[in-house]
């Protein structure tokens, strides 16, 4: 049985009240949730606000999933949507610009919620951390890209539906992102 | 950046839709331009290095299972006052109750099993048991008890063996003594016995002697007159 099917008949059995099914559902893909969530959000509280978001919302609204597109791009779409939410969330609570964020450069805004987060500390590696610390520097739009097409190995078309962008914005972000962040190495490199 | 075509070139590389034709081009490009191929080695080195996330573990949490398991049990109350499992604890209270109020009983036997109401039944098999029972146990007690004296009785035999090799011993010893406390005893009366007749023979001589002498006085003082 594919990947598809698997998930098919776990839907189906959630649906039709299995919570063990459910458990099913959420264990095949909470790890790539709350990986997403560190990656976005910067921190793992924030990721497991996310990744608890994200699986209300599958919950809430699976009996419309058609099954017309994967389960995974459709769950992909609803953690992109709630990234943003929570992004938008934080800020508003942190009382910084929403649209700034989303068009012009996040640097100094998430550093410094990055730097209130203790959690961070919780990192599991120091490559992760630096990671994150790059991924921090882009807008949340080019991240989010750079999420799908890395990390979660979409294409640009799948891409571009889940954002509700063109193919070739989404070609756009994910390559103006890719040269933001080898600027970044470099400058690391050059000042370590 | 002089490469007019680097940036198009770029963005079109990491799409997936890349024709065959396209890709010649694009590494027919590369394989003359430097610039687009230096650039486009940094942007994969960039991702490589993205690539090298470890995937962290997901902390414990519920998996929203509460909520799952909350709201299908709701629905399924809906269906009616006796479709779920809630009065199951109230039934097996109530057959509880009934069974302590009825005092029933199931005994298992060879035979099966059966079952008694009332326990009288069981009562007497309780009393044919405990008859039983002490028998075995008065029995038991009666055996120990002869075991008991029977070993006391050897131990008495032996202790009074060797309290009577004891008082031999010191018997004749004590005989012994007494024989020689007696002959010295014997001795010693002897001698006093001995020095007795001595002083009353003794004692007998003035005696006779003051006769004599006051039978001399009395016929001296006849012979006077």
């Amino acid at each position: 049985m594919s990947v598809i099917d698997e998930d098919e008949a776990l839907i189906a059995a959630v649906l039709a009240g299995s919570p063990q099914a459910w458990e099913k559902l959420v264990k095949r893909y909470e790890s790539r949730v709350f990986n997403q969530g560190v990656r976005l959000m910067g921190s793992r509280s924030d990721a497991m606000d996310l990744l608890q978001e994200v699986f209300l919302g599958v919950y809430r609204n699976l009996h419309r999933f058609r099954g017309d597109a994967k389960f995974s791009s459709w769950l992909f779409r609803i953690a992109h949507n709630k990234a943003i939410d929570l992004n938008r969330r934080k800020r508003l609570l942190a009382g910084i610009s929403v649209n700034a964020e989303w068009e012009a450069d996040p640097l100094a805004s998430f550093s410094a919620d990055r730097q209130q987060e203790p959690d961070m500390s919780l990192m599991n590696s120091e490559l992760n951390q630096r990671i994150v610390e790059k991924l921090s520097q882009l807008p949340l739009a080019q991240r989010l890209v750079v999420e799908l097409k890395v990390f979660q190995s979409m294409t640009f078309e799948e891409i571009a539906d889940v954002q509700d962008i063109s193919e070739n914005t989404a070609k756009t972000r994910f390559y103006a992102a890719l040269k933001k962040l080898k600027q970044t190495m470099e400058e690391e490199h050059v000042l370590p | 950046m002089s490469c007019p075509k680097t940036t198009h070139l770029l963005q079109e590389y990491f799409s997936d839709s890349l024709s065959m034709h396209a890709r010649k081009e694009f590494e027919k490009h590369l394989f003359q331009c430097e610039e687009c191929r230096v650039e486009l080695d940094n942007l994969k080195l960039t991702r490589r290095e993205l690539l090298a996330w470890q995937d962290q573990r997901v902390p414990h949490w519920d998996r929203g299972l509460e909520i799952f398991k909350r709201e299908h049990d709701v629905a399924s109350k809906s269906t009616g006052l006796f479709s779920g499992w809630q009065w199951a604890p109230t039934v097996a209270s109530f057959a509880m109750l009934c069974l302590l109020l009825l005092d029933t009983s199931v005994s298992v036997n060879d035979s099966g099993f059966e079952i008694y109401f009332g326990g009288s039944s069981e009562r007497a098999g309780i009393d044919q048991s405990l008859a039983v029972f002490e028998a075995q146990q008065t029995e038991e007690i009666e055996s120990l008890i002869r075991r008991f004296e029977s070993r006391q009785a050897s131990n008495n035999m032996q202790l009074l063996q060797a309290i009577m090799e004891r008082t031999q011993q010191s018997t004749a010893e004590s005989l012994d003594g007494i024989y020689v406390y007696f002959e010295e005893q014997r001795l010693q009366d002897l001698q006093d016995m001995h020095l007795g007749y001595q002083q009353l023979a003794d004692s007998d001589y003035a005696t006779l002697r003051s006769l004599q002498e006051l039978a001399q006085y009395v016929s001296f003082r006849d012979v006077e007159r």
